[in-house]
């Protein structure tokens, strides 16, 4: 492990990951009124994911500022025929795709979260189709993120995966970063818990109270009104 | 020029193939699916629609949890308390309007309800007790 350098800091790994997390969880809830307070609160997440991604890549280590990234469309030609010959180049942070994809990923992330939260305070049926569409489309980009990814490691032999979880790349990789912010990465997970345990609390509760209420009723909003 | 003549057509017709629509619309085509689901189709039932409504159909919601057991008044979210507008026509004119609305939201609320799409005949049960509803019971 000693000819490994840190690349990622913790803050972003956790980024990374509850982003992926949360959009995923708002994708399997989506269908659902019984899971509709879930779904708002990975909505809630994954809005706070991105916020923290923004400030991140201003105050972030090294490879994840936003000025480490530079649009490039010669490179990023570059970089996708190397690909499609099987000869991917090796990158220590972002490749040029990747800095295309992330101000993509962020920006249509900022218009899913946004729209959903209108579309909760019920402020009209347009945001709800804005919605959805933008998820769909943001769901299209995440497809082609994780295939570009599986198919970079496997051509290049290099794992670009794991280091997502460790930190770490091969030292011939070239330049790494001094800290892993692990302050920072409590401040998140700090944040994370404030969310959801007292999230997950409220619905237990609500969930008792509607249940306490259908019995009184004397069964599941069943009527007999003789109208 | 040669694509002149399909673009005036498709801005032409593409309002149309998105107009509003009104519930008699909804009924004929549950009643046709109706039909070729089952020859034997005899017609939508205002009192079987409102028995599916306000009843439990095995699981522990019925449609009537979130939208009232008279839905031409407002009905509250059993799990997030938002407001539900009225869901009969007489009391709403928006509702049985569009299409895609009403298929989005009759594929994702009887999964909620009976855990599986409704039939066609579940459909229009429940649209003519719907549409037979008056306005007058607002509120």
């Amino acid at each position: 492990m000693n000819d490994r350098v840190l690349v990622w800091d913790l803050p972003l790994r956790i980024f990374h990951w509850v982003l992926a997390a949360s959009f995923a969880g708002a994708f399997l809830t989506a269908e659902s009124e019984r899971l509709r307070d879930v779904h708002v609160l990975c909505g809630y997440t994954f809005a706070g994911a991105i916020a923290f991604r923004v400030v991140w890549g201003f105050a972030g280590t090294r490879h994840a500022r936003f000025s480490a990234l530079r649009f490039r469309p010669a490179a990023i030609l570059r970089e996708l025929q190397a690909l499609v010959r099987g000869r991917p180049q090796r990158h220590v942070g972002h490749g040029p795709i990747g800095a295309v994809m992330i101000p993509l990923l962020l920006g249509l992330g900022a218009v899913v979260a946004a729209s959903g939260w209108a579309t909760y305070a019920q402020a009209g049926e347009w945001l709800e189709e804005l919605h959805e569409g933008a998820a769909v489309a943001m769901l299209v980009v995440v497809i082609g993120h994780v295939v570009g990814v599986v198919a970079t490691s496997v051509l290049s032999r290099e794992n670009l995966v794991v280091p997502l979880l460790t930190g770490r790349k091969p030292r011939a990789a070239g330049g790494g970063i001094a800290s892993s912010r692990p302050l920072v990465a409590l401040l998140l997970l700090a944040a994370l818990a404030a969310l959801w345990v007292p999230g997950l609390a409220a619905r237990d509760e609500r969930l008792a109270e509607r249940r306490a209420h259908v019995a009184e009723l004397g069964g599941g909003g069943r009527s007999h009104h003789g109208d | 020029m040669r694509f002149a003549i399909p673009l005036a057509a498709a801005l032409a017709l593409g309002p149309m193939t998105a107009r509003a629509e009104r519930p008699a619309d909804f009924e004929a085509r549950f009643a046709q699916e109706a039909r070729r689901a089952d020859p034997s189709f005899a017609g939508f039932s205002a009192a079987r629609g409102r028995t599916f409504f306000t009843t439990r159909q095995g699981g522990d919601w019925s449609c009537s949890t979130c939208h009232g057991d008279v839905p031409t008044a407002i009905g509250e979210h059993a799990v997030t308390g938002k407001r539900i507008e009225p869901l009969a026509p007489a009391a709403n004119p928006e509702r049985f309007t569009k299409p895609a609305s009403v298929e989005k939201w009759f594929k994702r609320n009887c999964n909620d309800v009976v855990k599986r799409a409704c039939t066609a005949q579940e459909k229009g049960d429940v649209l003519a007790w719907l549409m037979a509803l008056p306005a007058k019971e607002t509120r």
